[in-house]
């Protein structure tokens, strides 16, 4: 089974797998990184993507539970005695339990997951005759409630698109808003999109000011609109200068320029 | 006759040399807010603008252009869109020679272009430093569309900002042409 993400997507591919209860290893390649997800009998027991290699002490240095420099110390000893190793010996110093490991290593795939369901293109390839060493610790992950969220996260995006078609509109506060503000629970990112809505800002300037790529930022505006704090409107226009005013203008840009000019060579 | 004023606004990140500018091409002392600088992380110099700096051009005896220099640090920024208000254009520069600053510089950039839709240009400061990066790198790492003036300068040099202050100023002509 190979091909590219363009024809086949990420959640289609997880849910074939899931389906046919397949075991191997699904390989992407990237211009921008590459992933390599393993099943067993269409769970996901092993997940390295980008520079989350998969190992113990990144997905235990990932989730805060050791440093980094913990972590650099026992990829090094990992190399020699494998992670299942590495585990034990954490757990009886008494720096992790195992439950936590199951944990750290469950929120590392799910991650991994999502971010391979994100992307839209990419040369795949399962081989069905690969798995994970046997040092490697691995945790199944059942596939199919998380493909029904990203399903549903997916299909939200795509109702965002067609509510906010351009992101070359306005935000205006509402006069009323629909919810008690006792009862407002806001996140971050949608206090930070708040602290930008003004009349002159568009929703792009706001996600650009941000940080945001557009599916971040529909997603912020969506629930925000939801929530019925906030109402889209067309953007502002540059001021229309009527004919008088523009030679006006005209005039004193040409003064300027003609002053400058002469800057220097006086 | 009432003296008109015009107002341009000379933005960028910390250290990218926006009193230098205003300082080069103002026919009065440059009225500044600089402070010590505090904080230990940020010592790649002895002080900093605090609310803005202050420069004048008399173009003649009814029209005079007003330079704003804002604060760099994001810790002033409330200054920001009071400078803004009603400005002719704005010029953000950014130093050439110090790519942890390009990020910055274009997140001003961004919130300037949301406080008012107007013209402006960005100067690539510094250009003179052997680390200075290309301007055609600098176009990339910013993430500037072709139509975007990105223009070479010393902000030192009187000659290299008044050439900078001109081709907003055409920018602005241009974009009146656009508009008919």
């Amino acid at each position: 089974m190979k091909g590219n993400l363009r024809d086949f997507s990420g959640t289609q591919i997880l849910n074939l797998v899931s389906l046919a209860k397949k075991s191997g290893t699904l390989g992407v390649d990237r211009k921008d990184g590459k992933a390599n997800l393993t099943f067993r009998e269409g769970k996901l027991i092993f997940a390295a993507i980008g520079d989350a290699d998969g190992s113990l002490a990144s997905v235990l240095s990932r989730d805060g539970r050791i440093s980094r420099e913990q972590a650099a110390a026992l990829a090094k000893r990992a190399e020699k005695t494998g992670d299942k190793q590495i585990g034990l010996l954490l757990i009886q110093k008494g720096y992790v339990t195992q439950a936590d490991i199951v944990r750290s290593i469950k929120k590392h795939a799910l991650a991994a997951v999502n971010q391979f369901a994100s992307w839209k293109e990419g040369m795949f390839a399962f081989d069905g005759t690969s798995l994970p060493d046997t040092s490697r610790i691995t945790v199944p992950l059942d596939l199919e409630n998380i493909i029904i969220q990203i399903a549903r996260v997916q299909k939200r995006d795509e109702q965002l698109e067609e509510e906010i078609p351009s992101l070359d509109v306005n935000l205006k506060f509402v006069e009323r808003p629909t919810v008690a503000l006792k009862d407002l629970q806001l996140s971050k990112d949608e206090w930070r999109v708040l602290k930008f809505i003004k009349p002159d800002n568009t929703v792009r300037m706001i996600a650009n000011s941000l940080n945001m790529n557009e599916k971040q930022i529909r997603r912020v505006v969506g629930s925000l609109r939801e929530a019925g704090l906030v109402a889209l409107t067309q953007a502002r226009q540059r001021e229309k200068l009527s004919p008088d005013e523009r030679h006006q203008k005209r005039a004193l840009v040409g003064r300027l320029i003609n002053h400058l000019q002469g800057i220097g060579a006086e | 006759m009432q003296t008109q004023t015009v107002k341009m606004v000379i933005t960028g990140p910390f250290n990218s040399g926006k009193t230098a500018f205003v300082r080069s091409i103002s026919e009065i002392d440059v009225v500044s807010t600089e402070r010590s600088i505090s904080s230990e992380a940020e010592k790649v110099k002895e002080t900093t603008t605090v609310a803005m700096d202050f420069g004048r051009i008399t173009v003649d005896d009814d029209l005079v252009l007003y330079l704003f220099g804002t604060p760099g640090q994001r810790r002033f920024d409330f200054m920001w869109e009071i400078l803004s208000e009603g400005m002719l254009g704005f010029v953000v520069l950014v130093d050439s020679s110090r790519s942890e600053t390009f990020r910055e510089a274009k997140s001003i950039l961004e919130t300037f272009r949301a406080y008012a839709p107007t013209p402006y240009v960005v100067a690539a400061n510094k250009q003179d430093l052997p680390d200075a990066w290309t301007i055609d790198d600098l176009r990339i790492a910013l993430r500037l569309e072709e139509s975007v003036k990105m223009l070479p300068c010393i902000a030192n040099d009187k000659e290299s900002v008044k050439n900078i202050l001109l081709e907003l100023l055409y920018s602005i002509l241009e974009e009146m042409d656009e508009e008919v």
